[in-house]
C-alpha cells in the first residue's frame, strides 16, 4: 500500500465527513433546543432520498440541484410534525422515554409508508455524473462526491450564519445552553422549538436527498446513517455545533480506514459497535475527554 | 400507574379468572378447533411471553430496550443447535434461556452504565452488531440459517403445550416479581434512580438481575419458536424488526401492568394474522400510528384505555 492509496482514502474520508456533518447537524439542533433524541431521523432521511428520486424522474434538471429543494420542503414537513405531535410531549432537561417512543413510532410509520408507496425494490439515481472522476496527481476524486461535499458545506455555512446573526439563531443557542435562563430572558420557546425542529428535519431531508445520489436505497434506508449520526453527535458533545464536524471527521476516518483491517462482512457492524463504544467510553464526547485529561494533569 | 397490591377480594377473582383461562387453554387441542387456530394461539403465547418479559425491564423498571431480539435469537439458536446435536428439546429449550440470560449479563454490564434513552439507543447498536456477527459465524450456519433435524419432533399439540407452559411461566414470574420487594425496588428505579439508590436500592445490580430474568424468558420463547418452525435464520430471529415487535406489544398493551402485555400480544398476533397476508406493510404502519397515539393520549396503553372506559361507564371520576 503506497502513499497514494493512503491519500486517496484520506480524501474519501474528508468528502464523506462533509455529508456526515450535514446529516448529523439536524439531530444536534433538535437535541440542543428540545432535548429530544430524534429516532425518526432515519425515516426523514429515507423520505429525502425518495424525494430526490421522484424529482429526478419528473424534472429534467440534474438531481443534485433538485436535491437542494429538499431543504425547504422538509423544513415545512418538520414544522408540520412539530405542530401535529411533537409539541404535545412535555419537554425536560434530559431526553425522556415518551419522546423517544413517539419519534420511534413516527419512524415506523414513515418507513412503512415508504414500503406502501415505493415498494421494497432497491432504487438508485444514475446520471452521467455518477461514474465521473477526475485526477489530481495520484488522487482520484469522484466528481459527484465533491459536489455533494460542496452542497453540504454551503448548507452548513448558511446554518452557521443564521445561528450567529439572527434572533432565531440567538434563541436557539440560548436555549441550547440554558433553557430556563432563555425563558427568563423572554424567548418564545414554543416558536423556537418549532423552527428548530423544522430546521433539523430540513437538514435531515437534505442529507437523505444528497446521499441518494451516492448510494442505492430502499424504505429501510437511513437506519445505519441514523446510528452514525448518534455516534457523531455524542462524539461532538451532543449539543455543540462545531463538535459535530469533528465527530463526523472521526467517524468518516474510522469507517474509511477500517477497510484496511476489518473483513468486508463485518464492515456494516462498525458503526453499531462504534455507537456502543462511544456511548460507554466517551459519553461527554471529545470535549469531555479533553476536560478529563486537563483535570488529570 | 396503578400497581398497588390488589385487595384480597379482587385477587381472589383474579386467581379464578387465571385458573379458568388456563383450563380453557389446556382443553383447546381436545375440542377439535382447526390447526390454524391452534397455530395462532401458539404464536400468541410466544408473544405473550416476550411481552411479559420485556415489560419486566421496560415497564416495571423503565429501561426501554430495542435489543430483545438478541435474546430471542440466542434462545432459538441454542435450542436449535442443541436439538440438532441430539439433545432432547426438554433440555435444549431451557438451555436457550440460560444462554440468553448469560448474554444479557454481557450486554448489561457495560450498557447499564447508561441511563434511560442512552441505554435505549445503545441497545439498537448492540442488536444490529449481534445480528451481523451471527450472520457471519460458521457455527450459526451464517446468513442461510439453520434447519432443525426431525429427530425428537413434537406433535402440534406438544408444541402448543410447550408455548402455553412458557407463557404461564412468564405470567407467574411477572406476578411474583410485581408483588415482591424486588418488584417494588424495580419500580423505585423507574420513578427515580437516584432517590432509589439513596434509600438502599442498588440500581445497577437490580437492573442486571431483571435484565437476565427477562432475557431468560425471552430465550425460552425463542427456543420453543425454533423447535416449532424447524428453521431459523439471523435476519428473522435476530432482526431489528423482531426487537421492534417485542417492544411494541407491551407498550401498546400497557406498560408496568400484568394485563397490558397480554392484551398487547393478543391484539398484535391477531392483527398480524389478518394483515400480514394482504398488506404486510400496513401492519407496522398501523402499530407505529398506534404507538404515536398512545404516547400522546394514553400512556397507559390499551389496558389504561380500558380502565378509563370502565371508570366512565361506572359513572365514577374522570
Amino acid at each position: 500500500m503506497g502513499l497514494d492509496d493512503l491519500l486517496n482514502l484520506f480524501v474519501a474520508a474528508i468528502l464523506l465527513a462533509g455529508i456526515y456533518t450535514a446529516m448529523s447537524i439536524g439531530m444536534t439542533v433538535i437535541y440542543g433546543v428540545m432535548k429530544m433524541v430524534n429516532l425518526a431521523h432515519a425515516g426523514f432521511m429515507m423520505l429525502g432520498a425518495y424525494f430526490a428520486l421522484e424529482m429526478s424522474q419528473r424534472l429534467p434538471i440534474d438531481p443534485l440541484i433538485t436535491s437542494v429543494l429538499a431543504a425547504p420542503v422538509f423544513f415545512l414537513l418538520g414544522i408540520a410534525t412539530h405542530r401535529g405531535m411533537v409539541r404535545f410531549v412535555p419537554v425536560a432537561d434530559e431526553p425522556t422515554l415518551p419522546s423517544l417512543l413517539l419519534l420511534f413510532g413516527l419512524w415506523l410509520v414513515l418507513q412503512n409508508f415508504g414500503y406502501a408507496v415505493w415498494g421494497a425494490d432497491d432504487r438508485s439515481i444514475f446520471t452521467p455524473l455518477t461514474m465521473a472522476t477526475f485526477r489530481f496527481g495520484g488522487i482520484v476524486v469522484p466528481v459527484i462526491r465533491l459536489i455533494v461535499f460542496g452542497i453540504a458545506l454551503l448548507s452548513l455555512v448558511a446554518l452557521h450564519l443564521s445561528l450567529q446573526h439572527t434572533w432565531f439563531g440567538r434563541s436557539v443557542r440560548a436555549l441550547t445552553q440554558n433553557r430556563e435562563a432563555g425563558q427568563l430572558a423572554g424567548i418564545d420557546t414554543g416558536r423556537t422549538a418549532m423552527l428548530a425542529f423544522g430546521l433539523g428535519i430540513a437538514f435531515t431531508g437534505l442529507a437523505g436527498a444528497l446521499l441518494a445520489n451516492l448510494y442505492s436505497f430502499t424504505p429501510d434506508f437511513g437506519g445505519s446513517f441514523m446510528l452514525r449520526s448518534f455516534v457523531i453527535t455524542v462524539l461532538g458533545g451532543l449539543e455543540s455545533f462545531s463538535g459535530v464536524a469533528i465527530g463526523a471527521v472521526i467517524v468518516a476516518l474510522i469507517e474509511t480506514f477500517s477497510i484496511l483491517v476489518v473483513p468486508a462482512n463485518y464492515q456494516h457492524a462498525i458503526s453499531f459497535i462504534l455507537l456502543v463504544v462511544v456511548l460507554l467510553v466517551l459519553p461527554g464526547g471529545i470535549e469531555g475527554l479533553l476536560q478529563r485529561w486537563r483535570r488529570l494533569r | 400507574m396503578s400497581a398497588a397490591p390488589a385487595s384480597r377480594a379482587t385477587s381472589r377473582t383474579a386467581y379464578a379468572v387465571a385458573a379458568l383461562a388456563l383450563l380453557a387453554f389446556l382443553a383447546v387441542p381436545w375440542v377439535g378447533i382447526s390447526n390454524n387456530a391452534i397455530r395462532l394461539l401458539l404464536t400468541t403465547f410466544l408473544w405473550v411471553t416476550t411481552s411479559l418479559a420485556w415489560n419486566l425491564l421496560g415497564g416495571v423498571t423503565g429501561q426501554v430496550s430495542f435489543g430483545f431480539a438478541v435474546f430471542y435469537g440466542l434462545g432459538a439458536y441454542t435450542a436449535g443447535l442443541s436439538i440438532n446435536g441430539g439433545i432432547t428439546p426438554y433440555a435444549a429449550i431451557p438451555a436457550g434461556g440460560a444462554v440468553a440470560a448469560f448474554g444479557s449479563l454481557l450486554i448489561g454490564l457495560p450498557t447499564f452504565r447508561l441511563r434511560g434513552p442512552y441505554f435505549a439507543i445503545a441497545t439498537i447498536g448492540v442488536n444490529e452488531a449481534v445480528r451481523i456477527v451471527m450472520s457471519n459465524l460458521d457455527i450459526t450456519g451464517g446468513a442461510s440459517g439453520v434447519r432443525l433435524l426431525q429427530a425428537g419432533r413434537f406433535s402440534q399439540a406438544e408444541h402448543y403445550y410447550a408455548a402455553l407452559g412458557v407463557a404461564s411461566l412468564a405470567f407467574l414470574v411477572s406476578w411474583r416479581v410485581m408483588h415482591s420487594p424486588f418488584g417494588l425496588a424495580l419500580r423505585a428505579i423507574r420513578e427515580d434512580q437516584d432517590a432509589a439508590a439513596d434509600v438502599g436500592v442498588h440500581p445497577f445490580r437490580l437492573k442486571l438481575a431483571v435484565h437476565a430474568l427477562a432475557a431468560c424468558l425471552t430465550g425460552v420463547a425463542g427456543g420453543v419458536f425454533a423447535h416449532y418452525t424447524a428453521y431459523i435464520h439471523p435476519d428473522g430471529v435476530f432482526s431489528f424488526s423482531t426487537s421492534t415487535s417485542i417492544l411494541l406489544m407491551p407498550v401498546i398493551g400497557g406498560l408496568g401492568t400484568l394485563s397490558g402485555p397480554v392484551i398487547g400480544a393478543a391484539v398484535y398476533s391477531i392483527v398480524q394474522e389478518e394483515m400480514v397476508v394482504h398488506f404486510p406493510q400496513f401492519h407496522l404502519l398501523l402499530y407505529g400510528a398506534l404507538l404515536i397515539l398512545i404516547m400522546l393520549f394514553e400512556p397507559g396503553g390499551l389496558a389504561g384505555l380500558w380502565r378509563r372506559l370502565a371508570r366512565r361507564l361506572r359513572g365514577g371520576g374522570p
